[in-house]
């Protein structure tokens, strides 16, 4: 799953939250538990602290200390009930102390020695060993004759320990389970609430410059999603507007341009076969009538690109063999090449079978390899290869000559674009030749890319879709049209 | 020859009536779709050669017109606009050529008097310019005497050119006839033939029989250069 999609960032979120409240609350619960567990105990330890401090004050106006730790076992027998009690004197000496409880759970005289509180309350737990802790609470006592002691009541922790032990293992184990729920439920919950996403996607990745008439589906749904598709569906109605008025704007201005040119060439064309026309006249004549067969042939190539944008109908849609097209092309370019001392091969394995326009797809053969001839230097080589890779039909035009520079590579396919502008009209080209192979190869479903290393020649890659079987050519027809 | 041009651009129509009177034509001028249905109503025309903008009755409308008449006179189609698909519909609703603008005059010429059966003129299979012989049937070509290899390209190029001889060819018109419209745009092929052309058929003869007329592309004619 893509980290950086919306579905798994939200899914994510959604488990991250909901796991981190479930962590926060067990949290919280465990220390309430803790606290009120911890406090019960010590709330008994205490009372049984003071209950002891009154029969010691009892049994000191009465035998003194003589019958204390007697009556001690008498009354609470701490031994039996695992509880331990500890009378200490102000000197230090233990007065009582009670016996090892009957779960042994604690060595009582190991426990360390008492410690006199700064206030007549205090609790406090001692370390038992292995993770084992006693909670420990005293209390000061003073007879009337003036002798103090410490009375000190304790218990073991265990049972607190392994009730919050238990509480802790439950939030552990339930943690993982939560936070599959979450995940689980959350991407379930996600997928719902974008499916509708990746299907206007889907859509709107279909609509290009050639098909721009169709539109999103919009589910009648109300929600944001609706708007969304009918938001996109508005601008694509602009752009639609958009590219009609530019097409329109290209087709007028051919159109409108056509008429004055043909005025002009047919003018200077009968001036310059005067037979009594000065010689330098004819030459400015001439030149001048050069610049009008320019201007007339990027009328033509943006005339012809205007109509391959717009998707006009193909003039003829055949199955034919790219590869047999390729090399008769080159071989009829041959001398184009020969005449720059330029070697041109062509590699063309037969029966590359696509469908389309033959005589555009000869133009983009042509205009290709016309390219390379003319960037190439004398001396050079330029290689033709038509190849099936993957149902696409490769057409490959590669030189060793100029080479494109890096930062022109991407516009090398824009409208009137040079890389050399001085050396490309001294050639005569009206910078519209790779454009109409583009819109070509746009308008036969297929694309063109250019790679080069400067001064290590260039390569042309044109892939079209193969044609699928040999005898559907009528249902492709209809198909295109 | 009586020709009727129907054409509403006035300068387009003086410079086409202009070179077709030089070529010895009668032409009639419409300016538009009414008047030029009038003139054909009154007069019996060789060929009509139709603009297809035309103010008020559009071209499509004239040529149907005109075929609904029964009236087989051969049209010449001028336009601006060169779909493919409304060149075909006006191939379907009977007009016999097609030509856009901006177009040579050359290459009008070329158009008429072949739809009025009467170029290219010399029809035999000998074609013959100065001392240079072209054998239609065998594809050989002399030059005083001295057979002169050709490769299939250069003998059609050179065909074309010595069948029309004395007319000036745009390098267009030369591809259009000699390798086909993919060819467009790229008049550095006509340049590079003709050179081999030249080398083959001119330099080892004092006289030269192609020429280049510049801006407008080339001819062969045995009168020298001007």
């Amino acid at each position: 799953m893509n980290a950086r999609s919306l579905r798994f960032q939200l899914v994510a979120w959604y488990a991250g939250l909901l796991t981190g409240c479930f962590a926060l609350i067990g949290l919280a619960t465990y220390v309430v538990l803790q606290t009120s567990l911890v406090g019960a105990l010590k709330e008994n330890q205490l009372r049984r602290a003071r209950q002891i401090c009154q029969l010691v004050l009892e049994e000191a106006s009465r035998d003194g200390e003589a019958r204390v730790g007697e009556q001690i076992e008498a009354r609470y027998a701490p031994g039996l009930n695992d509880r331990f009690v500890r009378v200490t004197r102000s000197d230090g000496s233990v007065l009582y102390r009670s016996g090892r409880p009957k779960d042994q759970a604690f060595e009582p005289a190991e426990l360390p020695a008492a410690v006199w509180p700064a206030r007549s309350e205090t609790a406090r737990q001692v370390a038992l060993g292995a993770g084992r802790r006693m909670l420990m609470t005293g209390r000061d006592v003073k007879t009337p004759g003036g002798a103090r002691y410490l009375v000190e009541a304790g218990a073991p922790m265990d049972e607190v320990q392994a009730r919050l032990r238990q509480w802790l293992l439950f939030l552990v184990a339930g943690l993982p389970v939560v936070a599959l729920a979450a995940i689980g439920g959350g991407s379930f919950l996600v997928k719902r609430a974008l499916s509708p996403v990746d299907k206007i996607a889907a859509s709107a990745e279909r609509i290009s410059s050639q098909n721009l008439g169709e539109r999103l589906p919009v589910a009648q749904t109300g929600d944001e999603l609706e708007r969304l598709s009918i938001a996109l569906n508005h601008m694509v109605d602009r752009l639609d507007q958009a590219f009609q008025y530019s097409r329109r704007f290209v087709a007028d201005a051919s159109h409108e341009l056509r008429t004055p040119l043909t005025v002009l060439r047919g003018e200077l064309e009968s001036f310059v076969q005067e037979p009594q026309l000065a010689p330098e006249w004819r030459e400015r004549l001439g030149s001048a009538l050069e610049e009008v067969e320019r201007l007339a042939s990027i009328v033509e190539g943006l005339f012809a690109i205007s109509r391959l944008d717009a998707g006009e109908a193909q003039a003829e849609w055949v199955r034919f063999d790219l590869a047999q097209l390729a090399a008769s092309t080159a071989d009829q370019m041959y001398l184009l090449a020969e005449d720059k001392r330029i070697e041109l091969t062509c590699a063309a394995s037969k029966g590359v079978w696509i469908n389309g326009d033959r005589a555009r797809l000869k133009q983009v053969v042509v205009n290709l390899l016309d390219n390379a001839i003319k960037y190439t230097p004398e001396g050079g080589a330029v290689m033709v290869t038509v190849s099936a890779i993957d149902s696409k039909a490769v057409l490959e035009v590669a030189d060793n000559g100029v080479g494109i520079p890096p930062e022109s590579l991407p516009r090398i396919f824009d409208r009137f674009f040079r890389v050399d502008k001085a050396r490309s009209r001294e050639l005569g080209g009206a910078g519209l030749g790779l454009s109409i192979v583009k819109s070509i190869c746009a308008a036969h479903h297929g694309n063109v890319g250019a790679t080069s290393a400067p001064g290590d020649g260039s390569r042309f890659r044109v892939e079209l879709p193969l044609a699928a079987q040999p005898m559907n050519n009528q249902k492709q027809h209809d198909h295109e049209h | 020859m009586r020709l009727l041009l129907i054409e509403d651009e006035k300068k387009v129509a003086d410079f086409v009536a202009r070179g077709l009177r030089a070529e010895r034509f009668a032409v009639d001028v419409a300016g538009d779709g009414p008047g030029a249905l009038q003139m054909l109503a009154a007069c019996q025309y060789d060929l009509v050669i139709l603009d297809l903008m035309l103010p008020g009755l559009s071209g499509s409308e004239v040529l149907n017109r005109i075929r609904r008449e029964r009236n087989e006179v051969p049209v010449l189609i001028l336009t601006a606009r060169d779909a493919m698909a409304e060149k075909v519909a006006h191939f379907e609703a009977g007009a016999d050529d097609y030509l856009t603008k901006p177009f040579a005059f050359a290459e009008l010429l070329v158009r008429v008097k072949a739809l009025l059966r009467r170029g290219p003129v010399n029809r035999s299979s000998l074609l013959r310019v100065g001392d240079l012989e072209l054998d239609r049937l065998t594809q050989q070509v002399k030059r005083a005497g001295k057979r002169i290899e050709l490769t299939a390209k250069e003998y059609a190029l050179l065909e074309y050119l010595v069948a029309n001889a004395g007319r000036v060819f745009s390098r267009t018109m030369i591809i259009e006839h000699v390798w086909d419209q993919s060819f467009e745009g790229l008049t550095n092929i006509v340049d590079v033939y003709v050179r081999h052309l030249r080398a083959k058929v001119d330099d080892p003869f004092p006289t030269k029989l192609i020429h280049t007329v510049r801006g407008v592309g080339y001819s062969v004619s045995d009168s020298p250069d001007t």
